[in-house]
């Protein structure tokens, strides 16, 4: 029989003893032996207290967090909501001016107004890229089943307005299905076909292929194209927030590529890109594959 | 107080007095603003409607109400709970002209019994559009229910 008990030593000590015993009857003896048990024990005790305020500690982190993500979105959403109203006031003032004095304006005078009408413009579009790029990073998303070639072929179509009639021969190879959220994983399709069409504005043989590899637990999806490509010597600056490596013979504020890295890196993937000026470029995201899905 | 002789057409509720000289522009453009009144608050809204405070004495009900959703005194959405909750105003048209293009806005607003909800555009060309559009619709093609 085995038993554990606790005892004070005589200096005033606790400590703890496993017991062994064994009674033989025939002989009428009880065997015992006992085992100092007490600093196994404590070790046992401190592991279980580090373990419990480890998952305090991860348990409070992760609420921290979601929180700092819910303020980030409510600080951008207020922001964003607060700005457009002066703006609207910018862009509707000044044509007011055209239209009522437009009489008095010169060719300079039209020129200053349709300065102000174009930043008035372009600042609406940047303060909805900052609201779209909060949101790329909200802790709660779905997680379910996502079909890839579906959602890419569906994204392309709705991309149909952005084609603006030009013929773009699309090869869309059989994808892996991935997990995520599919609202976020449709904008990642979005803002990369969306760039491809738009940096072959100036192709007339314009070519987009789609394609997807799998390798060591995670599928790797790719969009390349063959249109004004860019330097590898800045690369890095792709992923920025407004970040831009064309002027404005590409219309773009530069966020979209800093969504898909967000929503991406909230998938537990990675995002890289390879370019050659006037050849073309290729983007590439990772998603883990299920059983690795965060 | 030459507000309570005339009949209102249209009730525009907007805080923001660029937005509001922005759509009585708008409305004007199409002949549409003559019997405008326009308020600033919730609170004034609401009397403007119940004909209570400095609308006492007024009568008769406009055929569509523009209204923001962020509002000093009585927000938007209070407003539009307390219109639906009488039975004096639970038929009036009410559309939500507002910044606010939020999922959570459009669902709450339409929960509360908005006939319509119009995100304002911030740029002048499809503002004077949206609001042209509107004015035309609620006040010449719809048939209001006759209040």
């Amino acid at each position: 029989m085995r038993f554990e008990n606790r005892y004070v030593r005589p200096d005033g000590a606790d400590v703890e003893l496993s017991w062994t015993a064994y009674f033989d009857k025939a002989e009428g003896v009880v065997y015992a032996t006992a085992r100092d048990v007490t600093e196994t024990k404590r070790i046992e005790a401190e592991l279980a207290a580090h373990r419990r305020h480890l998952e305090e500690m991860v348990d409070a982190r992760t609420a921290e967090l979601a929180n700092a993500n819910k303020e980030l979105e409510a600080f951008a959403y207020s922001v964003s909501h607060d700005l457009r109203a002066p703006l609207r006031a910018v862009d509707g003032f000044s044509q007011i001016l055209v239209e009522d004095y437009g009489g008095k304006l010169d060719a300079e005078g039209q020129h200053v107004v349709s300065v102000i009408r174009d930043s008035a413009r372009k600042m609406g579009q940047m303060i909805d890229d900052i609201l779209a790029f909060s949101r790329a990073g909200r802790l709660e998303f779905k997680q379910q089943a996502v079909d890839m070639g579906a959602l890419a072929r569906a994204t392309w179509e709705e991309l149909t307005p952005a084609r603006g009639g030009r013929s773009i021969s699309l090869v869309l190879n059989d994808l892996p299905a991935a997990h995520g959220d599919p609202a976020m994983l449709s904008r990642v399709w979005q803002n990369l076909l969306d760039n491809a069409i738009k940096y072959t504005g100036r192709k007339p043989d314009a070519r987009i292929e789609v394609s997807a590899s799998a390798a060591d637990g995670e599928m790797i999806y790719c969009v390349r194209d063959n249109g004004v490509g860019f330097d590898m010597a800045y690369v890095d600056k792709l992923w920025g927030v407004f970040q831009r490596l064309h002027g404005a013979e590409f219309p773009g504020s530069g966020i979209g590529l800093a969504i898909v890295k967000r929503i991406i890196t909230r998938h537990g993937g990675r995002v890289w890109a390879e370019g050659k000026v006037g050849e073309g470029a290729a983007f590439y995201f990772t998603l883990p594959s299920r059983k690795d899905a965060p | 107080m030459s507000e309570l002789a005339r009949a209102i057409e249209i009730l525009l509720v907007e805080d923001n007095p660029n937005d509001a000289e922005l759509c009585i522009r708008a409305l004007k453009k199409n002949n549409l603003a003559n019997k405008l009144l326009w308020v600033k608050d919730g609170e004034e809204a609401l009397e403007a409607l119940f004909h209570t405070g400095r609308y006492a004495g007024a009568n008769g009900a406009p055929k569509v109400v523009l209204l923001d959703l962020r509002l000093p005194k009585i927000d938007g959405l209070e407003v539009l709970k307390r219109l639906r909750g009488d039975p004096r105003t639970r038929l009036l048209p009410v559309v939500i002209l507002t910044s606010s293009k939020e999922d959570r806005d459009v669902v709450e607003a339409y929960e509360l019994g908005a006939n319509s909800y119009i995100p304002k555009p911030v740029e002048f060309d499809p503002f004077m559009e949206t609001v042209s559009k509107l004015g035309l619709y609620w006040l010449v093609v719809n048939r209001p229910p006759g209040i």
